[in-house]
């Protein structure tokens, strides 16, 4: 009796769908939340959002992040305010993927996309630079350094939210 | 500030009574009770001005009977309290019996919340770009008392300049400003340069700088320790980390006699390949030595520890060499020499390193310890009868003394210079003595003058003089000596003649008296004490040894005569820390390791055995010179080297009796200090608490009873200046192109252009006007050649010739010379 139970429930799976799939033939789109690489962002006009100020790193609670940053000038802009990030890395080995970086960040300059698929052969590849995570800058615009105009991007956060 | 412990009165805090001393400012009698009363614009370094309004409280007395003085009592039977109709401000309050205050009402919380707010108006709200953020007052005052939520729009909020450079160093943000005048009251009631002012009025108010170059002060730095926001910040560190990233390690500076206690915060850092490097020195609290100031040297200096002229691999005949090949062929040279050795140390060497080389020596049958620059003698005097044991140069005030002769202290000695100016405020007399005006007649009560090479005649004679009678009638009196302008020998009677004064006087033994010199060096005092002497240096130069060991002396920049004799010693054993011109020379050239790579100790110059840590990674193969002088004794078969500079230490602790209770646990002995500065930047800014250790200050001879032994006085004739000759003065100027200063590249507008200052007499007859370019010849030396300053500084017939600004060396002491023009002021311009 107890075997016909049994085969009862493998036959009925037997017609059903499957769950697995055949990747990387086939992708399943992710939940929307789903947190991946990092992504360093710019702003339309091609500078960036980062500003270097740390607070990922110091949010990271797998210490992950490591900010160095540095001052801009008029002549050699990478984002609006007076501080840029001069290096910005983060060990793909350590980074547990949980986001708090992208809460701490002020500008809302780190941001975690879906890609997942990170490979290293070895420890050192595990670290991500700035190179590699900042996304390349919006068509027509020449990125960062750029020469601007004195005195036009002087806040490091250029659109603050009224009070409601 | 000040506060008499003898008399104590009861207060109420928060219906809790306390004993507190009486007329303790309010603000300081609840800190150290434990009740922090947020202050902004109040410091415990300063006299309140009750500006901020940070520290409202409601405050009230027992009311007292008039006519009987007895407390009346209300109808439950308690004290009555009469009650302040509004808050009042805790900071401008001193306490008195039956002061009744209330610091945890909703009223008192209302008004906090309140000012937070008013404070935050315009305030840009960039603290993730602000160097301040995370060490920062307004922002923590803001998150304990603030609202928590804003109701400015922030179109509304004032717009202003958020990069205003105060000269070369500091940097102004307007907007983040909240205008306590901490800064401006700074440089005024404590440094002593009034450069910073307040510019317009109401929302437009600005902090503005006075000064030629801008904010020209030697202790600019400090403003930024004590602005309660981010609106000063330095350019050295300026986004070098955020506070909460940083290492810091307590550390001693290493530029000058003050013995400044510092601490080095560190972070690893890319571009250094990863290592752990200094971003910032910010002072560390010692009451007895430095307070919580230090000055920009110390503050912006440290860049040549890292500096690309460091030496970096051990060199052999100029050739790269493993260190231990270094080693053997150094140890060979010296078996090969016997006791024909001798060493000349640097006076920034630490104690450690002094006493290993002085038993390699020793181990070779050699005596011959020589001290550099042998500029300065008397050490054994301050030994002697140095300031007492427990002397705090901020006890000094109204019915004491302080004599400073010989001395440009301000460049000397910065932070002497600023705590005896604040003495001087106290009521101090303050006498400056100097054959030439300096900057420090501006500090003083009372000035005298004499010819050069007259200064130790002064001394002698001033026994029978008003100013004499005067300074011997004080209740306490310290002198301090240079050698502005003195040979060793005239600066030895100088010293003899003011130990002399002082102990007739019976100004020896005791707290606050005693004497004291500008000595060079963060070490001469631990030179002294390790047996090395100026006068060696002179007899190895009058008899050069075999085998010379040139440990941190930077002979050749120094001294431009050294080449007459150094061309007769044999072998040169250089242990630098930079790959400089000797050590091109030399047949070993070891790199050894500077204060911020290892451990070890100085004595300052009021003899306080005080404590470094080691801060960053090493350079190269850099070893600490201990390990340096021990592994080559060990290959000589002085036995095995020791494994820690603490090892060291021991050592010394057990064979030289001054150093008795030095261990390095002893030295890093703290006890709680007064303003409590601690972790709470709000209260004294954001110098550091002290956690690496108070030091121990070695007793002199004359605190212990000990028979002293100033010896005969020997004041040498005044030099014969020839016709047509003048006398060139070497002096000293704190901002200069050392090795140990010229890496730090922010000082460098701040650096004078090489000059010579001349009386306009002898301009005039000389023909010289101001600016021309001049050349001085000095008998064996290359001319040197600077621009003249005819500025009425200078007396007659002397050349003022500032050390370490030309290229060329400048003699080490006095001299006589001649100069001439070769160049207008308009032709060489630019
Ligand atoms: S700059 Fe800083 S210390 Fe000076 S007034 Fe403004 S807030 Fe105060
Ligand atoms: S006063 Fe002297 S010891 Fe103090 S920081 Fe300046 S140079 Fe260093
Ligand atoms: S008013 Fe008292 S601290 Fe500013």
């Amino acid at each position: 009796m107890d075997l016909i139970k049994g085969f009862r429930t493998t036959f009925k799976h037997v017609l059903q769908e499957p769950v697995t799939i055949q990747y990387p033939e086939q992708e399943k789109p992710f939940q929307e939340r789903f947190k991946g690489r990092h992504e360093l962002k710019r702003y339309d006009n091609g500078l960036e959002k980062c500003i270097g100020c740390s607070l990922c790193a110091a949010a990271c609670p797998a210490d992950a992040i490591w900010v160095e940053a540095s001052e801009n000038t008029d002549e050699e802009r990478y984002s609006p305010g007076e501080r840029y990030a001069k290096t910005y890395e983060i060990n793909m080995l350590r980074c547990i993927f949980c986001g708090y970086c992208e809460d701490a960040c002020p500008t809302e300059a780190i941001v975690l996309t879906q890609e997942h698929r990170l490979s290293f052969t070895n420890r050192r590849d595990a670290i991500y630079t700035k190179d590699m995570l900042i996304v390349p800058p919006p068509e027509g615009t020449e990125g960062s350094p750029q020469q601007v105009e004195p005195g036009k991007f002087n806040r490091p956060i250029p659109d603050m939210e009224n009070p409601k | 500030m000040v506060t008499n412990i003898t008399k104590t009165v009861t207060i109420y805090i928060d219906d809790v009574s306390y004993q507190v001393p009486a007329g303790a400012n309010l603000v300081d009698a609840a800190k150290a009770l434990g009740n922090d009363i947020p202050v902004f614009c109040y410091h415990p370094k300063m006299s309140p001005v009750g500006m901020c309004r940070m520290c409202l409280v409601e405050l009230g007395s027992i009311e007292k009977d008039r006519a009987t003085g007895e407390v009346v009592l209300d109808d439950k039977g308690q004290p009555k309290v009469r009650w302040f109709p509004k808050l009042q401000t805790a900071c401008t309050t001193n306490v008195s019996d039956g002061m009744t205050v209330r610091t945890n009402t909703k009223q008192v919380d209302q008004a906090r919340e309140n000012v937070v707010e008013f404070l935050l108006t315009s305030h840009p709200l960039d603290c993730p770009v602000c160097d301040k953020g995370g060490e920062c007052p307004l922002q923590n005052l803001t998150m304990e008392h603030g609202p928590g939520k804003t109701r400015m729009n922030f179109a509304d909020k004032m717009h202003l300049d958020k990069h205003v450079p105060l000269g070369d160093l500091i940097f102004l943000d307007e907007e983040r400003c909240i205008q306590c005048a901490r800064c401006i009251r700074f440089q005024d009631e404590v440094a002593g340069d009034d450069v910073l002012a307040f510019h317009e009025r109401g929302r437009s108010l600005q902090i503005i700088t006075n000064s030629e170059p801008g904010f020209d002060s030697y202790f600019s730095g400090n403003t930024t320790d004590i602005c309660p926001v981010g609106a000063l910040t330095t350019a050295d560190f300026r986004f070098g980390a955020r506070p909460w990233e940083l290492t810091n390690v307590p550390s001693i500076c290493p530029q000058c006699p003050v013995g400044c206690n510092t601490s080095l915060s560190t972070r690893l850092d890319r571009d250094a390949g990863g290592r752990a490097i200094i971003k910032r020195v910010m002072p560390r609290q010692n009451e007895q030595v430095n307070e919580i100031w230090i000055c920009d040297k110390g503050r912006f200096g440290h860049h040549f520890s890292r500096g690309a002229d460091r030496l970096q691999i051990p060199m052999t005949g100029n050739a790269p060499a493993s260190l231990t090949r270094a080693l053997q062929v150094a140890a060979d040279k010296l078996k090969a020499a016997g006791s024909d050795v001798a060493v000349i140390a640097g006076s920034s060497m630490s104690n450690e390193d002094l006493w290993a080389l002085k038993q390699l020596a020793n181990g070779l049958g050699s005596e011959r310890l020589g001290a550099w620059p042998p500029t300065h003698a008397g050490a054994d005097l301050v030994a002697q009868v140095g300031v007492g044991k427990g002397t705090n140069l901020s006890a000094l005030g109204k019915g004491d003394a302080v004599l400073i002769i010989a001395s440009d202290l301000e460049e000397e000695a910065p932070v002497w210079r600023l705590r005896i100016n604040q003495a001087r405020k106290r009521g101090a007399i303050v006498v400056v003595a100097n054959a030439r005006k300096t900057q420090m007649d501006e500090f003083a009560s009372e000035t005298a003058t004499f010819e050069y090479g007259e200064a130790p005649k002064f001394m002698a004679d001033i026994e029978a003089s008003d100013l004499g009678k005067k300074l011997a009638a004080a209740n306490n009196l310290i002198i301090l000596t240079g050698a502005d302008g003195l040979t060793l020998v005239e600066s030895r009677a100088l010293m003899q003649s003011a130990a002399n004064f002082l102990i007739k006087t019976g100004h020896i033994g005791k707290a606050n008296n005693g004497l004291m010199s500008a000595f060079p060096g963060s070490n001469a005092m631990g030179l002294y004490y390790m047996g090395f002497t100026p006068e060696a240096t002179l007899d190895i130069a009058q008899k050069p040894p075999k085998v010379l060991i040139v440990a941190q002396s930077d002979l050749i920049a120094d001294d431009p005569s050294v080449g007459e004799w150094l061309t007769k010693v044999e072998t040169i054993i250089s242990l630098t820390l930079f790959n400089d011109a000797l050590a091109g020379l030399a047949t070993v050239a070891l790199p050894i390791q500077s204060f911020a790579e290892r451990d070890g100790t100085f004595v300052n110059g009021e003899r306080r055995v005080q404590r470094f840590y080691t801060a960053q990674g090493p350079i190269g193969e850099a070893t600490p010179a201990w390990q340096v002088a021990g592994r080559i004794g060990e290959l000589l078969g002085q036995g095995k080297v020791k494994l820690s500079a603490a090892a060291v230490m021991l050592d010394i602790t057990k064979s030289v009796p001054a150093f008795e209770g030095a261990r390095y646990k002893e030295l890093a002995h703290v006890e709680p200090q007064f303003p409590m500065i601690q972790k709470d930047v709000y209260y004294g800014g954001t110098a550091y608490e002290n956690t690496g250790g108070l030091g121990v200050q070695i007793p002199t001879a004359a605190d212990q009873g000990e028979t002293l032994n100033v010896g005969e006085v020997f004041v040498p004739e005044t030099p014969k200046v020839g016709k047509g000759k003048m006398l060139i003065i070497p002096t000293q100027v704190l901002y200069n192109r050392e090795r140990t200063f010229q890496s730090s590249e922010l000082m460098h507008p701040r650096v004078a252009d090489p000059y010579a200052e001349i009386n306009s007499a002898d301009a005039k007859r000389l023909n010289i006007n101001n600016g021309d370019m001049v050349e001085i010849a000095i008998a064996g030396a290359s001319a040197i050649r600077v621009r003249a300053q005819v500025d009425g500084r200078a007396p007659k017939g002397a050349v003022i010739l500032p050390r370490h600004l030309a290229t060329n060396a400048v003699p080490l002491t006095a001299t006589v010379g001649s100069i001439s023009k070769v160049g207008q002021a308009a032709v060489v311009e630019g």
